[in-house]
């Protein structure tokens, strides 16, 4: 089924394309600016507010309730305070490498948003990019954040931090082999790494059969349903993947202060927790594409039904934030390589058999 | 419960100390006897014989249990006090009273007998002056490196300035402590760090992710309580400043140490209607004390402002309301006088016991709704269980009281073992666990709560039915007590993290000459590298949180 993606509509509309290679690069750049906008405002949303407002659900406290209504203009605010404060860069810090880590984190996050298929707005399709190799491109550009850890720790010249970026490295490389491992079993159903072949193949109005049948009500085979085992492991290893509760280890703010982010203030400290915070996104992305059928949803638009997804998945992340303790290191790792290796192995291998005698 | 035999050949009948056999046991060590209120028996001994008096004391006599090492000078001489004690029945009490000269103030370590005398002997260096031989670790404790003199001694110049530089200062990272041949690193944990509950700064040594050795370094909250209690007057001026003591909502069991030890020392009866106020009182505060303990513990392993932090506050801030009720204020009660309490119960007296009662009446919900988010927790057992051991003998050696002790299996509390105010007319039992690890520390602490609230309720049931023309708060105190010359007692209370005890001794006039107070959290603290060493960074951190400590009262 080929969609039109975001640039192609915008150099359609504009008339950009008819000025070649050169429109197209402009069309493609506006619609990384859209998607970028879009993801930041999110991320804008979620740090200095959501957070502080569910968190404080959680443990019965009000939280920020007294600029605008529901504490809602502490957004720029807090942008401000954050812009205006003092960038104090250590003695001997590594300077090219502690300068582009906070860019890394946050860039590679927003880099995997050009394949999200994030559904269509007012007929519009909200997706940068489709190409074949959609979900193995997803996978890769995500973990060179680990690539920004190890530098930012590396670089900071603080003990702290060198321990934080051990310990991001050790986790990452413990839960990346699961998270893909799950993944690869989704492309076995869908036969596909395309990211809008791997939505098409979980909704109806895409030529999927409905799993069954309620009141002639077709329930969609998403993946979460039709195989609810690999969904969960793939959100705990996204979880870890993104290092939250209970798995925040390369962080663990009471054990080893901040971990690689220690020595981070003002705007490299915002662009590193807005790396942070895009990374929730981007898990709770691919783990909708994945198994929750991308944008679909009855009634409301495509881009509306990703958006509940994807905080859906940030609200899980802070709520196990407020409730589940930290595992250890040595635990973590444990769990890793003991528990989700092997499981993850032997829900491909199923699968790989199950699709290969069904198909 | 008694994890070995006590020889039981120094105690009479009755199972108290009889001083002649102790006599008869140091035999010709024993250089004079002095009275001491507390003591059973005072001796002074040689300073050479420091070792084995205390072996022989320990090994032969039972007194396993040194609760505190006093250093004071005289005109004439320095002189350090043994406290020793026994965990099966602490009202068993012998001061080992040694004097060294004015010259040369040197004295054996106590040490080899109990690992405790390390930080009390440190103590005692920094600020009185006198050196004890064979210690392992000569070294200031609660003032720098760098500091010139001993401020508690009697020629130290107050006027002389001491400032010390940054440069100056002991700095945790010269050369002795890079290894070029070891793979191990140094680290600070604090003094500013999310995990430490105050101003601790831990040397800690990693390999890896392990711990290979720990050194807490303590005294950045010092702020001379035992000399500013020196300079006040016992009837008033004192009893505001034991509530800076552990400044976590354990105000009135600070106060009562104080208040016990005084009353001890000046003879004076506090009335029963008082005493029943002044056990409620306290209970509330170690409830208070025990959900912040709890609280903070979850945040060390959970790691963020959680869910059970917050619950922990929201519950503690009812006790806060009962108490500000109560005593009119939140955190600095200033509430018992010598000889009773500043004023009765709030009128309408209704009120505050239906306040009381709704919140005893809710508590075990509350506390059913913490098992269920933290004891329960798979993640949390697995975290805590079995980390952080402590063995009892360990407990005992380091003088360690109060939870910590309890949760290995140290059956120690002096509310029932040293009865005191209103606790054995009540109804209640003391908790020990025998897990021995950070788990254990939790459960005990959650357990004491319920019993608090048992002790709690049976008070206010007495206070309601209180005849109206008994309502006795203070007994008939002088305006000015002056204890009697050459007077001395050692007194303690069960506060919330254990045994916290005050050492006064008058000369006549109306402040104490010496006051010494001894903090649970002081010793409790000295066990962390016993229970941090070998295991992991998280476990360090959980371990440091479940010893409950409160910098305020380790460095007073």
């Amino acid at each position: 089924m080929a969609t039109q993606t975001l640039p192609e509509f915008i150099s359609e509309i504009t008339g950009l394309g008819s000025f070649g290679v050169a429109g197209e690069f402009v069309a493609a750049i506006v619609g990384a600016g859209i998607i970028g906008t879009i993801m930041l405002t999110y991320t804008g949303i979620a740090g200095p507010w959501a957070k502080r407002k569910i968190t404080a659900a959680f443990t019965d406290r009000y939280a920020a309730n007294r600029m605008g209504p529901f504490g809602l203009l502490t957004i720029p605010a807090d942008a401000l305070r954050l812009l205006s404060k003092e960038l104090i860069i250590p003695e001997r810090v590594d300077r090219p490498a502690f300068d582009l880590a906070p860019l890394v984190v946050a860039g590679s996050a927003l880099f995997a948003f050009a394949v999200i298929p994030m559904g269509s707005l007012f007929g519009i399709n909200m997706q940068i990019a489709d190409p074949e190799a959609g979900l193995a491109y997803a996978f890769a550009v995500a973990s060179i954040a680990t690539l920004g850890l190890t530098m930012a720790g590396y670089a900071s010249a603080n003990k702290f931090s060198f321990m934080g970026s051990l310990r991001a490295i050790a986790q990452n490389i413990a839960y990346e082999i699961p998270l893909v491992l799950t993944g690869a079993s989704v492309v076995i159903f869908a036969g596909s790494l395309q990211m809008s072949e791997i939505v098409a193949a979980q909704t109806i109005s895409g030529g999927a059969e409905p799993l069954f049948s309620i009141a002639g009500l077709g329930i969609p085979p998403w993946f979460a349903f039709v195989n609810p085992f690999a969904f969960v492991l793939f959100t705990i290893a996204n979880i870890a993947e993104v290092g939250r509760n209970p798995f925040d280890i390369p962080e663990a703010p009471t054990e080893i202060v901040a971990g690689y982010q220690t020595e981070y203030s003002s705007v490299y400290f915002v662009l590193i927790y807005l790396g942070e915070f895009l990374h929730i996104f981007l898990g709770g992305a691919i783990a909708a594409t994945l198994f929750l059928g991308g944008p679909a949803g009855p009634v409301l638009p495509g881009f509306v039904w990703f958006t509940i997804k994807i905080w859906g998945f940030f609200l899980l992340t802070q709520w196990a934030r407020s409730a589940v303790p930290r595992v250890r290191i040595d635990q973590l790792i444990e769990i890793g390589w003991k528990g989700m290796l092997v499981l993850s192995f032997a829900n491909l291998l199923l699968t790989a058999v199950i699709v290969g005698v069904i198909a | 419960m008694s994890l070995e035999p006590v020889r039981d050949d120094t105690l009479d009948a009755d199972g108290n100390v009889d001083p002649q056999a102790i006599l008869d046991l140091l035999g010709d060590r024993v250089l004079d006897i002095e009275e001491h209120m507390n003591a059973d028996i005072a001796v002074v001994v040689r300073p050479d014989t420091v070792e084995e008096t205390l072996l022989a004391l320990r090994d032969e006599a039972g007194f396993d249990h040194c609760s505190l090492v006093t250093a004071q000078e005289y005109e004439d001489r320095y002189e350090s006090i043994y406290h020793l004690k026994q965990y099966d029945d602490p009202t068993n009490e012998v001061s080992v009273v040694v004097p060294a000269t004015k010259d040369d103030p040197v004295s054996q370590s106590g040490n080899a007998a109990y690992r405790t005398c390390d930080w009390h002997e440190r103590e005692a260096y920094d600020l009185v002056g006198i050196e004890y031989e064979n210690h392992p670790d000569m070294r200031r404790i609660l003032m720098p490196e760098t500091w010139q003199g001993h401020p508690l001694s009697m020629d130290y110049d107050q006027d002389r300035p001491q400032v010390v530089t940054l440069g100056q200062h002991d700095n945790p990272l010269k050369d002795d402590i890079r290894d070029e041949e070891n793979d191990t690193m140094f680290i600070n944990i604090g003094p500013h760090h999310p995990a430490t509950h105050g101003v601790l700064h831990v040397k800690t040594v990693l390999d890896g992710e392990t711990v290979a050795n720990v050194e807490s370094d303590i005294g950045y909250l010092h702020r001379c309580e035992e000399q500013v209690c020196q300079n006040g007057t016992y009837r008033h001026q004192i009893m505001p400043y034991p509530d800076r003591w552990d400044y976590v909502s354990a105000g009135l069991l600070n106060e009562w140490a104080y208040a016990r030890a005084a009353e001890d020392l000046a003879d004076i009866e506090v009335p029963e209607y008082a005493q029943v106020i002044r056990t409620m009182g306290a209970e509330l505060c170690r409830v208070a004390a025990h959900m912040l303990a709890l609280g903070t513990f979850a945040l060390d392993v959970y790691g963020d402002f959680t869910a059970i932090f917050q619950y922990a506050f929201r519950d503690r801030e009812v006790v806060q309301n009962i108490l500000e009720e109560l005593t009119g204020q939140r955190m600095m009660f200033n509430y018992f006088r010598l000889g009773g309490v500043a004023w009765d119960l709030p009128e309408p007296r209704e009120d505050f016991f239906e306040l009381t009662r709704d919140f005893l009446d809710g508590l075990p919900g509350k506390l059913e709704e913490y098992h269920d988010l933290i004891t329960s927790n798979e993640i949390f057992q697995l975290r805590c269980v079995d980390t952080g051991i402590l063995e009892p003998e360990v407990a005992k050696s380091y003088g360690a009281t109060g939870p910590v002790a309890r949760a290995s299996g140290v059956d120690y509390d002096l509310r029932r073992d040293d009865p005191y105010g209103y606790y054995d007319e009540l109804d209640w039992d003391v908790v020990t666990e025998d897990g021995k690890d950070n788990y254990a520390r939790v459960l005990t602490r959650m357990q004491e709560v319920e019993e608090s609230a048992k002790i709690i309720k049976q008070c206010v049931d007495l206070l309601e039915e209180w005849p109206e023309e008994e309502r006795t708060i203070q007994s008939n105190v002088p305006r000015t007590l002056k204890p009697e010359n050459d007077t001395e007692t050692y007194r303690a209370v069960e506060a919330a993290k254990g045994e916290l005890g005050i050492y006064m001794r008058a000369d006549g006039t109306d402040k104490p000459a010496r006051f010494k107070i001894r903090s649970p959290c002081f010793s409790n603290l000295q066990t962390l590298p016993e229970m941090a060493q070998g295991e992991y960074i998280p476990d360090l951190i959980a371990s440091l949180g479940s010893l409950d400590i409160v910098l305020g009262e380790v460095d007073r």
